[in-house]
């Protein structure tokens, strides 16, 4: 099992929240949330589904 | 009366020859102690103590001298006082070995922290230098000017640490852990401008 990166950086899901709304936050560009999603292929099936207090960790 | 002069010449020098014959063996041992108890730390005290063992060889050298031209009393002499200042080179060699050794253990394992850190970090970091980079526009919290920063640092970083991993890798762990610190500050002042707060 690969060791968890300590300079990883997360985002907890808050209401309202989108893939798109989170790439624009940390990225500058809603058109990088796919870079998101894919870093988080094990607690999200779908860009379009996401959670409150999902812990997602933002490459 | 001339007879008698030449009778206690005779007697002087044959009783001269004789003392410094005597003298011969124990002179002769006693170098040959002296350049063994030399050898046995020599090569340590190159490394810690250097100049100490110059002024010893050279004492060395005055004694074989002195040895060469059948000078054994001064020899034996002086070989006392000689033993003692090796004796005590002997032991501020050893005891600049053990600091030198207790600062390589420390730094090694500062090491062994730094570089399991700075590469997570340099991965951290260069996953959001790409993505920033295809990003038509940078975030709220990075201005232009930060992010030209950014980069020109995050390659400097990137070189100073193999810079580092090379010199550790060569046997300077020392120098290898102070410019890791660097880095490793480097890196945290990126993240912080990247506003990549740490999990």
């Amino acid at each position: 099992m690969a060791t968890e990166n300590p300079y990883a950086q997360y985002h907890v899901v808050r209401q309202g929240d989108t893939l798109s709304k989170i790439a624009e936050e940390y990225y500058g560009d809603k058109m990088l949330y796919p870079k998101i999603f894919e870093a988080n292929t094990d607690v999200l099936q779908d860009p379009n589904k996401i959670k409150p207090g999902q812990k997602l960790r933002i490459p | 009366m001339r007879f008698a002069k030449i009778f206690v010449a005779l007697v002087a020098t044959t009783l001269m020859t004789a003392g410094c014959a005597s003298q011969k063996e124990p002179a002769e041992k006693a170098m040959a102690q002296v350049e063994s108890s030399v050898a046995e730390f020599r090569a340590d005290a190159e490394k810690y103590a250097a100049d100490e063992l110059q002024k010893v060889d050279q004492s060395i050298t005055r004694l074989k001298n002195a040895l060469a031209n059948k000078d054994y009393s001064m020899v034996v002499k002086a070989v006392p006082s000689l033993n003692s200042t090796i004796a005590s080179l002997k032991q501020s060699v050893a005891a600049k070995k053990a600091d030198a050794d207790a600062m390589m253990a420390a730094a090694t394992a500062e090491w062994t922290d730094l570089s399991a850190k700075v590469p997570q970090m340099v991965e951290a970091i260069q996953s959001r230098v790409d993505t920033l980079g295809k990003s038509r526009k940078l975030p709220a919290n990075v201005d232009k000017a930060t992010w030209e920063t950014v980069k020109t640092d995050f390659e400097t970083m990137k070189t100073e640490w193999t810079d580092a991993t090379t010199q550790f890798a060569s046997g300077q762990a020392d120098v290898a852990v102070r410019k890791a610190r660097e880095v490793k500050a480097k890196g945290d002042q990126i993240l912080s401008k990247l506003g990549m707060t740490p999990a």
